[in-house]
């Protein structure tokens, strides 16, 4: 196990002194190798909260947290004991919005600021920025720019280089492919399912696009109002799941799907997962 | 007629690297022009130079008949309220509250009918519950909620959403269409700059951007159905166009089909 919460909440506290209940008794697992999970729910649900407590950046207010090991609670932040760091490492976040996380006067800089803080060489470092800036569609000539004088979607890619290059054992990404353009968005996925099977790591991905969860989830959680509501496969969210409630909706290729075969009157043997096997069950149909 | 008027127009952050060539475009009053291209196309620097932030190296950008310069610029930007791509880079207020009105405040509007358009539109995005809450302190897509009922509480004739929707839930998307399609009928011109094809569906036109040039633009569906333009800018078909390449690639025609799947790709 490599994650593990137990009944975990997490207020948070405003000036005027009032509280507002972020995170409601929260229990889940996830294993060190093997997953990939992506975390869906409203705007507001609790999701950068949750993920935030994976590397120990919030930590719980009651209840506690198990991360490879060293066990993180309220009383954490007090015990000079706990080394933090090494966590920081192993779970790579990649931040929502990535000026959070973008802060070097060059790329370069910012991109080797991860792997040198954790013990690898200048030479080295330099070496995977030039390794990861490519691997999220950037050319090398982007290593000299400010992080700062980039547009929107190439931020995201560079703040998303930067956790890559620190190899994390557990890869969590909230909202990576929010501003991507299409094919972006499409190899960026493409690039964790890879790192996953290469690697065997355990990767997480918040994300508000059904496609996604539907093409590329072993495991979906859903949170609502706070509250873990949902924790399955994909298949059983989208086919038996309260959408409306949760303010989900289904995949283009199940929507499609069921709107085809409700206006051509047929029913199809199969659920089709994408648009090629779609489009052999029409061509069948219209046969 | 048109509202904006762009003729020749050229923008460069750093010597020799342009990253706008050449742009001419018309957008028509009460239109809804969707801009679409791969990252770093010049979208949103495109956005910035109509309101004004950034100053053209060459050309011409007419505004509701008002050529923009530095001694129109603020004639010019009071018709125009633009969603910024980053809501923290809207957020100049201690509350809700405070960033909500901070753009009819420079539009002198009055202190009593801000009142009411801070309740009408804080209720349209759901966030009135938030008034009182530092702007900081929300989630990202309260963020862009709050940033989105801003603009539209000052009622301007041009409104730019810079993927103002980019971190919404589903019914949050949908919910900012539906108010964005009462903009328009309401006569607003809107100007949306989107990586998600089913939201440029409801645009009545489209222009493609590549590496800082038009690659392409005209009616909606003409484009979204275009798939040497769409690849060529990292786009992409909608669903049941896909299918339906794939059927014709497959010499499978019929109209029937065709039919059904024209209509699902334009939501029906
Ligand atoms: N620093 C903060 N202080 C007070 N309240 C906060 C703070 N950060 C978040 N919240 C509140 O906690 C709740 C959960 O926020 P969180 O950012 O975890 O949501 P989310 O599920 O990631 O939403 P989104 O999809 O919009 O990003 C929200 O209602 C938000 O207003
Ligand atoms: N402040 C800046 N200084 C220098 N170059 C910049 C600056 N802002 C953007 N650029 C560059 O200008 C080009 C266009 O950027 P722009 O932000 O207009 O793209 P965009 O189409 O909005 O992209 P995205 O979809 O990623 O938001 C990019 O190559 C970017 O690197
Ligand atoms: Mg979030
Ligand atoms: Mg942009």
């Amino acid at each position: 196990m490599a994650i593990k919460f137990e009944q975990v909440s997490y207020s948070y506290k405003a000036m005027d002194g009032s509280v507002f209940s972020a995170l409601k008794d929260i229990s889940f697992d996830i294993e060190s190798k093997g997953e990939f999970i992506t975390l869906v729910g409203e705007t507001g649900s609790g999701k950068s909260t949750l993920v935030q407590h994976m590397n120990a950046l919030i930590q719980p207010q009651t209840g506690s947290i198990t991360i490879y090991g060293i066990k993180i609670d309220k009383t954490t932040k007090k015990n000079k004991k706990i080394k933090l760091n090494p966590l920081r490492q192993k779970v790579g976040l990649v931040f929502q919005f990535p000026e959070y996380q973008l802060f070097e006067e060059t790329v370069e800089k910012d991109i080797m600021f991860g792997p040198k803080n954790f013990g690898v060489s200048e030479a080295d470092a330099k070496e995977r920025a030039k390794t990861v800036i490519k691997m999220v569609g950037l050319d090398e000539s982007y290593l000299k720019r400010s992080p700062f004088n980039l547009s929107g979607g190439e931020k995201k890619r560079v703040s998303i280089a930067g956790i890559l290059a620190m190899e994390p054992d557990i890869l969590v990404l909230d909202e990576p492919t929010s501003g991507l353009d299409p094919k972006g968005r499409d190899n960026l996925l493409k690039l964790f399912k890879e790192i996953h099977k290469e690697v065997d790591n355990s990767v997480v991905i918040i994300t508000h696009d059904m496609n996604t969860v539907y093409k590329y989830a072993k495991r979906v959680l859903v949170m609502n109002s706070g509250e873990l509501v949902y924790d399955g496969s994909p298949e059983r969210l989208f086919f038996e799941g309260d959408l409306d409630k949760w303010n989900l909706d289904l995949p283009e290729i199940i929507e499609i799907t069921n709107k085809l075969q409700e206006k051509l009157n047929i029913k199809f043997d199969e659920k089709p997962k994408n648009v090629d096997q779609l489009f052999e069950l029409v061509k069948g149909a219209l046969r | 007629m048109n509202i904006i008027e762009i003729k020749d127009l050229s923008f460069s952050y750093r010597k020799n690297t342009p990253v706008l060539k050449n742009i001419n475009l018309n957008i028509k009053k009460g239109e809804w022009v969707s801009i679409l291209g791969h990252n770093g196309s010049g979208k949103s620097t495109l956005s910035k130079l109509i309101m004004g932030l950034l100053k053209a190296n060459e050309g011409e950008i007419i505004v509701d008949g008002i050529p923009l310069t530095e001694e129109t610029l603020y004639e010019v930007r009071s018709k125009i309220g633009i969603v910024f791509q980053n809501p923290d880079n809207q957020f100049v207020g201690v509350t809700v509250e405070d960033d909500i009105a901070f753009g009819m405040e420079n539009l002198e509007i009055d202190r009593e009918e801000m009142v009411r358009r801070i309740d009408l539109y804080s209720k349209k995005v759901s966030m009135n519950e938030y008034l009182k809450k530092p702007p900081h302190q929300l989630s990202g897509g309260q963020k862009q909620r709050v940033a989105i009922a801003g603009i539209l509480a000052m009622d301007t004739d041009i409104i730019i959403f810079d993927e103002a929707t980019s971190m919404l839930d589903p019914k949050g998307r949908d919910s900012i269409m539906e108010q964005i399609r009462e903009l328009k009928e309401d006569g607003a011109t809107i100007i949306s700059i989107t990586h998600d094809m089913k939201e440029a569906v409801y645009s009545d036109t489209i222009v493609v951007l590549k590496e800082g040039e038009i690659l392409a633009s005209g009616d909606a569906m003409d484009i979204l159905n275009n798939k040497e333009v769409l690849n060529a800018s990292n786009l992409e078909l909608l669903l049941p166009l896909k299918l339906l390449h794939k059927l014709d690639e497959a010499n499978i025609n019929n109209e029937e089909m065709r039919d059904i799947l024209w209509q699902l790709s334009l939501n029906k």
